[in-house]
């Protein structure tokens, strides 16, 4: 096995690789179009929501990694809370999700009681 | 800008966005749900960095992190989020392994070419943890 000791320069044009082109190796899953359903990448703006976070004036600092979760969990939440509002408006046979429905929603169900009074 | 938390929103676009693939195709949703539901997600937010805070406290921490956050959703009777979450959390650090080894990578190549090593690597820890320079860099808000 022949030993190298120390790097030797190699005089050899190395390919620079272009910036912005992100897909580089194989087998690299695409950035951009993340697989859908619970283990996409967040669509909500970690910018905005670190904001939110920011403004409790008891949190000094958090990881980015708390605001992915963060972001995630809001966009679950979000799912979560149109569904059960639209089992409301299906009982009213309607095809359009309305206020009262979430208000039904909020008013029925335990998970939601934090909302009570915080959306007028 | 003494803005209030509760006035700070969420994108009007993605919060519809999201909605409109949570429920079945043809359902329409009135503005005035649409915004009662993003005026929702942001108290989600503000009670959910609260709880995920005290976990941090418990631990002696001043950071809040992605632990405390799942600990305060089970806090929050939303367990059945914590599976997805954990989840996305794997992609999300799979993917920003990626991005420092990409740039670990192209700094050994510039390093190896100029021979310069008086450059030294990134310090790691900025991209774990937001940069604050004061703890409350807002203006006082009189609560």
């Amino acid at each position: 096995m022949a030993a190298v000791a120390g790097a030797v320069p190699v005089p050899v044009p190395v390919p620079v690789p272009v910036p912005g082109a992100e897909a580089a190796g194989p087998g690299e899953e695409a950035a951009g179009a993340g697989p859908p359903g619970p283990a996409r990448l967040a669509r909500l703006p970690l910018a905005r929501v670190k904001a939110l976070v920011k403004a409790d004036p008891d949190v000094s600092l958090a990881s980015q990694e708390a605001v992915f979760v963060l972001a995630r969990a809001t966009e679950l939440f979000v799912e979560t809370i149109a569904k059960d509002a639209y089992v409301y408006a299906q009982q009213g046979k309607r095809k359009t999700l309305q206020r009262k429905d979430l208000d039904n929603a909020i008013e029925a169900i335990d998970e939601f009681a934090f909302l009570e009074g915080t959306l007028d | 800008m003494a803005e209030r938390p509760e006035d700070l929103n969420l994108p009007n676009a993605v919060i519809t966005r999201i909605i409109k693939e949570a429920l079945p195709d043809g359902v329409n949703i009135s503005k005035e749900a649409r915004s009662a539901i993003s005026r929702a997600a942001s108290v989600f937010v503000l009670y959910a960095t609260s709880c995920a805070n005290n976990f941090a406290m418990k631990g002696k921490r001043k950071t809040l992190n992605a632990s405390d956050v799942l600990s305060a959703m089970e806090e929050m009777e939303f367990q059945r989020f914590v599976a997805p979450l954990k989840e996305s959390l794997e992609v999300y650090r799979r993917e920003q392994k990626g991005k420092k080894e990409a740039r670990k990578d192209k700094d050994k190549k510039a390093d190896s070419e100029e021979q310069d090593k008086s450059r030294e690597e990134e310090n790691d820890d900025d991209d774990e943890r937001m940069e604050e320079e004061e703890q409350n860099d807002e203006e006082e808000v009189d609560n």
